[in-house]
């Protein structure tokens, strides 16, 4: 249909003015001047475009659009169009919150800059600590490859809204047909979850919860059941203790979650009195290394000493085996019980009666040590439900299994039975925070939040409420756990809001729930006492005398390493490049043999020429389970024993690289970390380990190191020339003897005005747990190298801590003494004794006032600061080696390739999430360039500009650096030692302090306090 | 120019020479085509060299962490290598201005061929600081120039900024010495050239010699200022380079034994160069009557003399180690620690074919052997390379802290550039032997009457020798005058 409508744009249109027409007929309205260009058919005929012209114009546009076709790296950047009130940019928020992953527990601060989380650190009001793993956890928040992103059914994405009206109709079937349901998770801790759970079990009365810890402590927690009714751990008060025995508890790493903060509260030299520590063990654990006596005994033999010790304290007579260490359990029951309530027996054999043992021989001494009031309830699971619940899946009597995060077809030793049962279950549904076998096996899969992005409340133990408030947003479309079940249990009260309502009305009393929150942590109190049943433990001692006279054969101890624990964090390249604080070995678990068997079965640790270590391989067999290892050849290891770690060899959805490491889980059979009966085997193959020691003993450098008896301490005069125990080094001068400090080659600066950086670094304190080693990484973007690299002797650690066994031949003087000769001297100084004794010693940049490695620098790229540091320039720097080369400490770190952004080096700093926990306040170091410690130089200028904002002088102890802070047993020490209030001032001039090295003059700003062990006692 | 030299002494020309035969055996590589020997040489060297090259290459463009290193030994082949080339470039200076100074003779023969080396090595060992930096692209950083990045400049306490000095100032003395030596010679091959091209390049090379007495009169007159120059040169580089270790803190390398003990093993390594090369090129150019018998036993009582010195400073520093009581030192590259360690291997070769093999030139027959005087030459190279090996990677090795004890093994990438460095050194020797005038001919025709073997049986059979002026006079009168030879 035609139209005859006008559409007219303006009213001179509609009105047909000419001016219009004139107007749209013209479209330029001012003639264009054509003509004066190219009119003159003349000029232009004569123009001429010369060759030259014509590529100089060529040229010109080639270049204009090469250099346009260039595009300049795009970085998406984008500002806050509202700025969120409590983020300022460049300043760091820290919450107040917990962590509680199933095995690492902590009451934790988080640090985070422009809403992410970029480091944990202890919360130090509410006692907290944190291990390396703790310090770890902010990495595995951002592990791309590893988390899961969204719900899944069968592999296929699915919306929550589905996922939850398809397992809701699946568990209402089952509730109809009441077939049970098994809501399987690790140690929770968190009251309010479990009152969710009881109303989710309301809801669903088919369901039962069971809880499955990897790591089992339940004998433990069962001895605690059958002696004080109450199944949970005790808690040990070892800064009380005088003496302390332990039969193989390694209570400066995972039994019962640490004790470290206590144990070195009670091991101050100048307060007069340590506690003696006596350890009893077969594989050589962080604890036996800090031992001041540490006596090897294989784990049956650890067994007969305990029944032995058992019979010396209560006067029973348990019939028991003569064991090579009697002679030092008896002097120990002396001990013990001239010690009387001040003394302490523990073991970490995973045997119900060798726990109710330990705890009877506690109560016999009446022992004020063992707290059996505020237990911990960090390890909840239960074997006997978790093998009834295999049972039932194989029988077909399960409907339904509902885990989190959990992953037992990898720690289970019996996975292959579990994975026949699941099949066997009708409905699976994994709600997990991370991809794993189990997960990957499930119907449903139910993405979980991490903790730094959920809220929850934690109770470790029962003094101490802990309160987990999220730091970030989630990253992937994430739900918790506890609004999933909320959510089936038909309850539409937000989590948040179902927290705020519990805690407030059941545990706060009154007291503010913002207080609290901000607080992390709330006190309560404990009213009732619990009492020892009178049960007698003797038939409890025969029965575990008599299943221990069977043993025979090896007897392997399954251990957990400081870095990987039970192995939730595996897939985290900082605990996997974290060396173990004992062998010094990374990205690897292996088997741990004495040196008297190693050398019977023809095992080797051979050095290349490289400087890394290989070792050959053994198939492992118990009770007909095979599994092949690598052999580190462990000075200390009982002789007839071996050990192994638990928590490695995962490769489910790991990349290659990091898939490291032999998965032990199969050989921890009943969930016992003793296993008899051990056949050991050599095969054919090498093995190439990454240690980033070497060399074992400090061969007769002892001013390096300096270690004296608190006896000593107390008697003698540290400086004496002869019998002193921190002699300072003599140099000859005018043909004199005199004090190495005393004469220098250089001008001194005045140091005091400013501040001036100490860090003081107490030897006795320092267990060696390497949680400083983590929080220098996450704090100064250390970056992770990966095994190839570490093996070749390439880790880029700012901190490390330096392992070193005493010899047999341990001084010159012990050499002249046995008429050795100069190479026999040597080679005495250089072999490590068959049982060593273990000292750490953390070693980092030592800020030299006179530093070695400014002096040779030819670009000036390292030059001295005004408050102490050694600086270093990394934009200055052209990489000559030459600082790394003439530093006697060898703390630098080079830059061998790039290590961020680079495909070959695929960890956390070549992903885009990876890449978020990196401090903004430090720069990521490109290849070429040196690097080391700078005594957080971020932190302590960021200290300064905050009380010069505030108009104020720093406080006393106000600065920190991340290793001080992370510390938990306080044995590093930063500050200003022109603040004459600051700790480290006075621990400057301790009678204790010393230099390393010394005798070189270079003036260290970091100074060491003698180890001082408590050797002469007992 | 002629002098008086006893009739005793031996001729270092051999044969029955005239000017004109000197001028003719001289450009005769130059003039004439290369032989299949020749090729294969150079073909073998360039193949080594570019292989060098591209390892080179891999290493600035991928990172340092393709060399075998580790955070405890920050340095070996690449700074055993540059040492060990600034050694070999010892040797030149000290035979083309110590023994002009001293009027030593017959450095004739052998000074252009010395001083060719002494660049060409340390081109050579200047590669190597360079490419061992972690960021190459910023090496002019220390360069003192004055620049906008702020108040920032080199820092005059470090030693390997000395060392920039130090070989930057010895190269270039270096080849201005050699250049001005080779003025004369070049104009020679100028004036004999026919192909024009051939013609102008040389003449380009001879800044315009004339020969006229002025010229020559300068010439010398330059030479015996640079010879006073590069004297304490001599002392001084390798004095530098000893510093890069000497003034460390590492046992081992702080010893104030070093700087003498480098200087003379330089020249004795530098000399072992020589040996070896003239070896070859006397055969491959026809210089056999130039570069004789004698030459070649001057050369041994330097290597015996300066390898003396050497094995008694090894001998010091083994001593003191163990008289210095203090445990720091037990592990030093001349230790016991290092005879019964890890490094045995180096530590034996090193005394093998430093101290052992050199013996043997006590005896004269060996001395003057020119096969024994190339092989014991070539062992000197290699245990002078083991000294350098020893000294950074045994040292670096046993650290202060026993913790930081590790060991070193190299790469492809270290093996490959330390081949192609020697490839490219004898690339550059190969054009220089087929483009140079290997001899300097100008210097050699001086002593021509004075202690040429012929002229030499002529005075023993009382023929005298007449006065210089009379001899151009002579030669000019006699057959062999050439109309190109302008000598």
């Amino acid at each position: 249909m035609a139209s005859d409508k006008k559409y007219w744009k303006s009213v001179e249109e509609l009105t047909n003015s000419s001016f219009v027409e004139t107007l749209s007929k013209n479209e330029f309205v001012q003639e264009i001047a054509t003509d004066t260009f190219l009119g003159d058919k003349e000029t232009l005929a004569n123009s001429s475009t010369s060759r030259r012209d014509f590529l100089k114009y060529v040229g010109f546009t080639t270049a204009a659009a090469t250099l346009a076709a260039c595009e300049g790296p795009v970085k998406k950047s984008i500002p806050y169009v509202v700025k969120p009130n409590d983020i300022i940019a460049g300043v760091a928020d820290w919450y107040a919150t917990s962590m509680a992953d199933g095995y690492d527990f902590a009451n934790i601060l988080v640090k985070t800059r422009e809403g992410r989380p970029i480091q944990i650190m202890p919360n130090k009001d509410a006692n907290g600590t944190t291990s390396a793993r703790v310090q770890a956890a902010v990495l595995s928040l951002y592990d791309e490859k590893l988390r899961l992103k969204n719900p899944t059914k069968a592999g296929e994405k699915i919306s929550w809204i589905d996922a939850d009206k398809e397992i809701g109709a699946a568990l209402n079937k089952l509730k109809e047909a009441n077939t049970p349901v098994v809501l399987l998770t690790g140690t929770l801790a968190s009251p309010s979850t479990e009152r969710i759970i009881q109303e989710f079990i309301v809801a669903y009365p088919n369901v039962t919860h069971v809880i499955y810890d990897a790591i089992s402590e339940s004998a433990a927690a069962d001895a605690m059941l059958a002696m004080y009714g109450k199944r949970a751990l005790p808690k040990y008060h070892l800064d009380k203790a005088s003496v302390i025995v332990s039969f193989g508890a390694d209570f400066l790493g995972d039994f019962h979650g640490g004790f470290e903060k206590q144990y070195v509260a009670g091991r101050k030299p100048e307060t007069g009195s340590m506690s003696y520590h006596v350890q009893f063990e077969s594989n050589m654990s962080l604890t036996g290394a800090n031992a001041d006596k540490r006596i090897v005994a294989k784990p049956s033999d650890q067994i007969f000493a305990l029944i032995n010790l058992f019979n010396a304290i209560t006067g029973s007579n348990v019939p028991s085996q003569a064991t090579p260490v009697d002679a030092q359990v008896k002097q120990m029951a002396a001990a013990l019980k001239k010690a009387g309530s001040k003394g302490v027996v523990m073991t970490g054999i995973n045997e119900k009666n060798a726990q109710l043992v330990a705890l009877a021989i506690n109560n016999a001494l009446n022992s004020e040590i063992i707290d059996v009031n505020n237990t911990l309830n960090i390890r909840q699971g239960n074997e006997a439900d978790v093998n009834q619940l295999i049972k039932d899946m194989n029988a077909g009597k399960v409907g339904g299994l509902l885990t989190y995060n959990v992953n037992p077809l990898y720690s289970l030793p019996n996975a292959t039975e579990f994975a026949n049962g699941l099949k066997k279950v009708s409905l699976t549904v994994a709600l997990s925070t991370e991809n794993n076998e189990t997960v990957n096996t499930s119907n449903y899969v139910l993405p979980t939040s991490h903790f730094l992005e959920s809220w929850g409340d934690t109770q470790f133990d029962e003094m101490t409420y802990g309160l987990m408030q999220p730091t970030i947003q989630p990253l992937f479309s994430t739900r918790q756990l506890q609004d999933t079940l909320l959510g089936w249990s038909g309850n539409t009260t937000k989590y948040y809001e179902y927290l705020k309502g519990f805690a407030s009305t059941t545990i706060l009393n009154g007291s503010s729930w913002n207080t609290a929150l901000h607080n992390g942590f709330f006190t309560r109190e404990i009213t009732t006492a619990t009492i020892a049943s009178e049960n007698s433990v003797t038939d409890a001692a025969i029965q575990l005398s008599n299943i221990t006279k069977k043993a025979s054969g090896f007897e392997l101890q399954l251990y957990t390493k400081t870095g990987l624990g039970d192995g939730k964090q595996a897939n985290n390249p900082w605990l996997q490049e974290f060396p173990d604080p004992i062998t010094r070995a990374s990205w690897d678990n292996y088997l741990t043999m004495s040196i008297a068997d190693a050398k019977q079965l023809g095992f080797t640790n051979p050095v290349k020429d490289n400087g890394a270590i290989d070792g050959d391989y053994a198939k492992v067999s118990v009770n007909g389970k095979e599994v092949i290892v690598p052999v580190m050849i462990q000075p200390g290891q009982a002789k007839g024993s071996v050990g192994l770690s638990l928590g490695f060899g995962r490769t489910f959805g790991f990349k290659e690289e990091m898939q490291v490491g032999v998965n032990a889980y199969p050989l921890y059979v009943n969930a016992n970390n003793i296993q008899f009966g051990v056949t050991i085997e050599k095969v054919s193959g090498t093995h190439q380990f990454a240690c980033t020691q070497v060399q074992k003993t400090i061969a007769g450098r002892h001013d390096i190191l300096k270690v004296a008896s608190l006896k000593e301490y107390k008697s003698v005069d540290p400086k004496d020339h002869h019998h002193g125990w921190n002699k300072p080094s003599y140099v000859s001068y005018d043909h004199k003897e005199v004090e190495a400090n005393t004469i220098d080659l250089w001008d001194e600066h005045n140091r005091e005005l400013g501040h001036h950086f100490n860090l003081s670094i107490d030897l006795t304190s320092c267990t060696g747990c390497g949680a400083c080693v983590v929080a220098c990484h996450a704090e100064n973007n250390v970056p992770v190298v990966g095994k190839r690299e570490v093996r070749v002797g390439r880790d880029m650690h700012w901190l490390r801590i330096d392992r070193y066994y005493s010899s047999e031949v341990e001084t010159r003087e012990d050499a002249k003494e046995l008429g050795l000769s100069r190479a026999e001297m040597y080679e005495g100084l250089e072999t490590e004794a068959e049982n060593p004794e273990v000292t750490f010693q953390p070693m980092m940049c030592q800020h030299c006032n006179h530093a070695p490695c400014e002096t040779v620098c030819p670009v000036a790229a390292t030059t001295h600061g005004r408050q102490g540091q050694n600086q270093m320039t990394y934009n200055r720097c052209v990489g000559t080696r030459y600082c790394a080369n003439n530093c006697p400490y060898r703390v630098r770190r080079f830059n061998w390739f790039n290590y961020a952004n680079n495909n070959e080096f695929d960890f956390n700093m070549n992903n885009e999430y990876g890449k978020m926990v990196l401090n903004p306040d430090v720069v990521v170091r490109s290849r070429g360039v040196m690097e080391k410690c700078s005594m957080c130089i971020q932190m302590t200028q960021a200290t300064i500009l905050k009380a010069k904002k505030e108009g104020r002088a720093v406080n006393t102890d106000e600065f920190e650096t991340a290793c001080s802070s992370a510390c938990t047993t306080g044995a590093l020490v930063f500050g200003d030692v022109n603040n004459r209030q600051d700790k480290v001032t006075a621990l400057a001039k301790d009678k204790r302090a010393y230099n390393v090295l010394d005798y070189l003059q270079t003036k260290p700003n970091v100074i060491y306090q003698v180890k001082i062990k408590n050797t002469n006692e007992a | 120019m002629s002098h008086y030299e006893a009739p005793i002494r031996e001729p270092l020309i051999l044969g029955d020479k005239s000017y004109h035969d000197i001028t003719e055996d001289i450009a005769k590589p130059i003039e004439g085509k290369a032989n299949k020997n020749w090729y294969m040489a150079f073909y073998i060297s360039l193949a080594a060299m570019l292989w060098g090259f591209g390892c080179i290459f891999y290493t600035v463009g991928t990172g340092i962490g393709v060399w075998g290193l580790s955070k405890n030994i920050g340095w070996a082949w690449d700074i055993t290598n540059f040492v060990w080339w600034v050694g070999i470039g010892h040797a030149g200076t000290l035979i083309s201005a110590v023994l002009l100074l001293f009027r030593q003779k017959w450095r004739m023969a052998i000074n252009r061929s010395a001083e060719a080396m002494t660049i060409f090595a340390v081109f050579q060992a200047g590669l190597f600081p360079i490419i061992h930096m972690g960021r190459p692209w910023n090496a002019f950083w220390v360069l003192p120039i004055p620049n906008q990045f702020g108040s920032l400049w080199v820092n005059f306490n470090s030693p390997l900024l000395w060392d920039v000095f130090a070989i930057s100032t010895y190269l270039s003395v270096s080849l201005v010495f050699w250049w001005t030596g080779l003025l004369p010679d070049f104009a020679m091959i100028r004036d004999r050239a026919v192909k024009p091209f051939q013609k102008k390049i040389y003449s380009l090379l001879s800044f315009g010699w004339s020969g006229r007495a002025k010229d020559w009169q300068r010439f010398e007159e330059v030479s015996l200022v640079l010879a006073g120059l590069a004297t304490p040169l001599v002392l001084s580089v390798h004095t530098i380079v000893s510093m890069d270790f000497a003034t460390s803190i590492n046992p081992g390398w702080h010893s104030t034994i070093f700087p003498p003990y480098f200087v003379a093993g330089a020249i004795f390594s530098g000399f072992a160069m020589v040996q070896t090369l003239l070896g070859i090129m006397r055969k491959v150019t026809n210089m056999e009557e130039y570069i004789t018998r004698l030459h070649v036993e001057y050369m041994n009582i330097v290597i015996i003399l300066t390898g003396g010195i050497v094995a008694v400073a090894y001998a010091t520093e083994f001593f003191i180690a163990w008289y210095t009581g203090s445990p720091y030192e037990y592990y030093t590259y001349l230790s016991v620690g290092a005879a019964t360690g890890p490094y045995a291997w180096a530590f034996y070769s090193l005394l093998l074919f430093n101290i052992a093999i050199p013996q043997l030139l006590w005896f004269k027959k060996i001395r003057r052997s020119f096969i024994a005087s190339f092989i014991i030459s070539i062992a000197i190279n290699i245990g002078m390379w083991f000294e350098r090996f020893d000294i950074i990677a045994i040292v670096l090795s046993k650290g202060h802290l026993p913790s930081t004890w590790w060991r070193f093994e190299p790469t492809f990438v270290d093996v490959g550039i330390f081949i192609g460095t020697i490839g490219f050194f004898f690339v550059l020797f190969l054009l220089y032997a087929r483009t140079f005038p290997v001899i300097a001919q100008a210097e050699v025709k001086t002593i021509l009457k004075s202690s040429g073997e012929f002229y030499k049986k002529r005075s023993e059979q009382g023929i005298p020798t007449k006065p210089a002026i009379v001899v151009l006079d002579v030669e000019k009168r006699s057959d062999k005058s050439d109309k190109n030879d302008t000598e």
